[in-house]
């Protein structure tokens, strides 16, 4: 079973590495590239919300951060895009480590909604300050190589993946962050610290996005304050995890996939596609938390888990099943 | 500068009164039923849209509307809010965030369908009321007041007591408060939960569009203007403490005094920065609030 998932996502990691080899539209690799970033979107916002349980309505804005960093440093400090670009991951880091340590103590829904306002009051310092360029936004030194910018986004999305898969799903840190969500005052009592915990994978969720926003910017030569720190990033982050299964690592992938699909093939056919678009991802979400409150890959999961052991069944009526379910948080999900 | 100061104050106390209304309807949700509406601002923006056409079509006075748009909006609250508890008491994952999110979904919904029908033009209502205005003098100062504005205020005055009187005197307010206190036991005391549950959802609703028009009669309507009034009504109520709704006017009136007082002596584009600045200074110090009561 786990060999099975490990090949196929080795037959996935070698197409995708091969393919600009075959596939050598200029459209598509464009499209490739920015399927790839929504994945690493995805799962950098899911490291926050979904393991630990903390709804960041503003993921949007350590895209922007990053962006916006490697565009500054970049024109205006002359620096090259190589020392710029982790650089933009480590602004991320230490807004989320400024904005964590007061928003971090609130509980779940006072923390999106900080995380909100947050990201609301970036974008309006972007628009209102004078080197980010205000709302004219800002040109960035071109560098039209779409390879070059497919490979490294792959290889960015790929190396959060593999680390985050690491520390989430095989390291202690994982359970950690489940046992908070889970029940933060349990997760005190067995010794743990919720708030050093819950700021690691703060920043470990907006470090990542920083650096996709820089790689973003490179590419993209040109970012305003709409683009990037607008609502659409933090509103598609939360509509793919939702959708795709929050609290794993292949379900916010998997959302980000068929979103990300989605929205390509209808952005060719309707020219009115824009204001049309936002409707759907409002009541995609909608339907998703009432029909598939676990997501797709959740979802799927679960029914392929019932169906294989249906041993478990008898198991989540009894006192004991409840109680280890706080000792050991990973088989609440 | 110093002359300036007392309009601004009265500018901002003008101008917080509404912001009550705003939060207070929020807060009595969260308190009794535990949704966080992130679509409130689009209620707003909905109430402030049906005024602006209602008053086109009809050639009323919008401030004549506003009982229609409270029924109207009710009974949109009262059908929207079975789907809310649906989620909030089901199982799976997390509820409570649950619900979080499929309000987050609806204000997204709403603020592309307005988009979509209204365009991204800016508007105002006009009223009887907009034009006029007054001089005071206290201590030998002028001090101008919008008349649009002092109705606006008593709006806000009226809408709180009513909301007291129902809470305080009435057996639905009763109910009410049971229900805010223990769900289970309010239950087993007779309170239909569910049905008591639409009334509040639809009440909120109600307040929040019929406080759209009388903003769109003082400020300008726009498709868009639901995400600030969405950032100003979840700032009052963190500032008073989630659910303690005698925090909530007071934590008002310091948002319209901040806000006049941005936009008399700085930068007006400034005021959602010094906003988040405040909201974050303020839960350094109180998590739970300026009056530290909050849940």
């Amino acid at each position: 079973m786990k060999n099975r998932g490990a090949t196929i996502l080795a037959i996935i990691g070698a197409a995708l590495l091969i393919l600009p080899l075959v596939v050598h539209d200029t459209f598509v690799l464009r499209v490739l590239t920015e399927g790839v970033m929504w994945i690493g979107l995805a799962i950098a916002f899911d490291v926050i919300a979904g393991y630990t349980g903390y709804l960041n309505f503003g993921h949007g804005a350590f895209f922007g951060i990053g962006a916006y960093t490697i565009g500054i440093l970049m024109m205006q400090a002359n620096l090259p895009f190589w020392a710029a670009l982790p650089l933009g991951g480590v602004a991320a880091a230490i807004v989320a480590l400024i904005a964590g340590i007061p928003t971090l103590r609130l509980k779940g829904a006072y923390f999106a909604i900080a995380t909100w306002a947050l990201s609301r009051a970036i974008q309006q310092l972007a628009l209102n300050v004078e080197f980010t360029g205000g709302p004219d936004g800002m040109r960035l030194e071109a560098f039209l190589n779409p390879q070059f910018f497919y490979y490294l986004m792959l290889i960015t999305v790929g190396a959060t993946f593999a680390i985050l898969w690491y520390l989430l799903e095989r390291a202690p840190f994982g359970l950690k962050l489940k046992a908070i969500r889970e029940d933060e005052e349990g997760a005190k009592a067995l010794g743990l610290n919720p708030t050093k915990l819950k700021m690691q994978s703060f920043i470990l969720s907006a470090l990542p996005t920083g650096i996709l926003g820089g790689i973003y910017a490179y590419w993209i030569t040109f970012i305003d304050p709409s683009s990037t720190l607008g609502d659409l990033v933090s509103d598609q982050a939360v509509v793919m995890v939702v959708f795709g299964g929050m609290g794993t690592l292949f379900g916010p992938a998997l959302g980000a996939i068929l979103i990300f699909a989605f929205k390509t093939i209808f952005w060719a056919y309707l020219s009115d596609f824009q204001l049309l678009y936002l409707i759907i991802l409002g009541a995609l979400i909608a339907i998703s938390v009432i029909f598939i409150p676990n997501g797709l890959w959740g979802t799927m999961v679960k029914r392929k888990a019932g169906a294989t052991r249906p041993e478990q069944k008898a198991e989540p009526a009894s006192e004991p099943a409840a109680l280890s379910a706080v000792a050991a948080p990973e088989e609440g999900n | 500068m110093m002359e300036l100061l007392p309009q601004a104050l009265t500018d901002g106390i003008l101008l917080g009164g509404i912001y009550i209304t705003i939060a207070i309807a929020f807060s009595l949700t969260y308190g009794v039923m535990h949704v966080i509406d992130f679509a409130v601002g689009e209620w707003i923006m909905f109430g402030a849209f049906t005024g602006y056409y209602l008053n086109k079509w009809t050639g009323l006075d919008p401030f004549l509307f506003l009982p229609v748009i409270f029924v109207l909006y009710f009974g949109v609250g009262y059908v929207i809010q079975p789907v809310i508890h649906r989620v909030l008491s089901g199982t799976k994952g997390n509820p409570f965030l649950m619900g979080l999110v499929f309000t987050f979904g609806l204000a997204i919904m709403f603020r592309g369908l307005a988009l979509t029908a209204f365009g991204f033009y800016s508007n105002s209502i006009p009223s009887a009321f907009s034009e006029g205005s007054f001089d005071l003098e206290p201590l030998g100062l002028t001090v101008t007041i919008p008349t649009v504005r002092l109705v606006g205020l008593c709006y806000a005055l009226a809408i709180t007591l009513i909301l007291h009187y129902l809470l305080k005197k009435t057996n639905f307010g009763l109910g009410v408060r049971a229900l805010a206190q223990h769900k289970d036991a309010a239950g087993l005391m007779g309170v239909n939960s569910k049905r008591t549950g639409s009334y509040v959802y639809g009440i909120y609703v109600g307040i929040s569009a019929m406080t759209g028009v009388l903003l769109g009669c003082i400020l300008s309507i726009g498709a868009q203007m639901g995400n600030e009034y969405t950032i100003f009504a979840f700032f009052v109520v963190v500032l008073a403490g989630m659910g303690y709704l005698a925090g909530v006017p007071w934590a008002a009136l310091l948002l319209g005094l901040v806000q006049s007082i941005f936009m008399i002596y700085f930068n007006p584009s400034h005021t959602l920065l010094a906003v988040f600045a405040i909201l974050y200074i303020i839960l350094l110090i109180s998590p739970r609030g300026l009056f530290g009561k909050g849940v």
